[in-house]
């Protein structure tokens, strides 16, 4: 498993892993669920997705060096059990599939096509699950990249370590996962009667 | 920001592609000081389309983070709690 890899192994005494345990692994357990949540878009998988991380990282506790950044720890485990156990069972696109999905939205002329023309203003009346459900609707790579920068405020390179992507990568993503979450809610505002210039 | 004035700003912007990653590098936080001096000082205020995209990543965001934020069931919570210190104990 890709928990051993980085650091050497440090060797805690059952009173300091608990210390970590509810010290610095517990303070992030909602921002982990958000996170399961919009991966699996189901609750109960969500929730046996976040036990799941939760137990693997006090398995590996020793695996984790004190000081270091929890949260992009955990956020890492969790993505890559998704990955393992999750997303094989779901009906996500093969990785083949997705990368076809990312060369073509790399071309630049997707690029230019996809300026979605919404006004703010058509934003400020999406008081109900538009934006949850325009999230929601993105391919599972490019709502990931949205959840860790703009829901969580990781770095580009505190994602690339999560994601195991280069940093060129995660820019890239999120500028067309930015693009897609647009169009999305242009259509909404579409429905909602707003005219896109 | 101060509020420019809309009829002295330009309607188009011949890299408002280019300005958008710009802006988002910005928001993101990642852009540098000299890029970040650049972008808000001399290019937004005088730029309609970059002007308004930049409001409307802002609002995006808010909206993202104001709805798309769920905490974790406390039932949820308490189990993984206990499981833990079950483990530690076996
Ligand atoms: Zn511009
Ligand atoms: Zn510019």
């Amino acid at each position: 498993m890709e928990l051993e890899e980085n650091s050497p192994k440090q060797n805690y005494t059952e009173a300091e892993k608990q210390t970590i345990f509810h010290g610095e692994f517990m303070p992030h357990i909602n921002s982990m669920y958000n996170f399961a949540y919009r991966l699996t878009l189901d609750a109960d998988d969500a929730k046996d997705l976040l036990q799941d991380t939760y137990l693997k990282a006090y398995r590996f506790i020793e695996s984790f060096q004190k000081g270091t950044n929890a949260k992009a720890w955990l956020f890492r485990i969790l993505k890559n059990s998704f990955i393992n156990d999750y997303r094989k069972k779901s009906k996500e696109p093969s990785k083949v599939d997705y990368q076809e999905v990312e060369s073509y939205y790399n071309s630049e002329e997707v690029d230019r096509q996809i300026t979605p023309d919404l006004r703010v203003e058509a934003l400020k009346d999406m008081i109900g699950d538009e934006i949850s459900n325009a999230l929601n609707a993105l391919d599972v790579d490019f709502r990931t990249v949205i959840i860790l920068c703009d829901l969580e405020g990781f770095k580009y390179e505190e994602m690339a370590k999560i994601l195991d992507i280069p940093i060129g990568t995660v820019r890239s993503r999120l500028h067309r996962a930015r693009n897609l979450l647009k169009e999305k809610l242009s259509e909404y505002a579409k429905q909602m009667g707003y005219k896109t210039a | 920001m101060s509020n420019p004035d809309p009829s002295k700003m330009k309607q188009d912007c011949p890299e408002k592609n280019e300005c958008l990653k710009m802006l988002q590098v910005i928001l993101d936080g990642e852009a540098t000081p000299e890029q970040k001096e650049h972008f808000l000082k001399n290019h937004l205020e005088e730029c309609m389309p970059c002007y308004k995209n930049y409001h409307l990543e802002v609002a995006i965001r808010q909206l993202l983070k104001t709805k798309c934020c769920q905490d974790a069931p406390q039932e949820l919570v308490d189990d993984i709690k206990t499981k833990v210190i079950n483990n530690l104990a076996s």
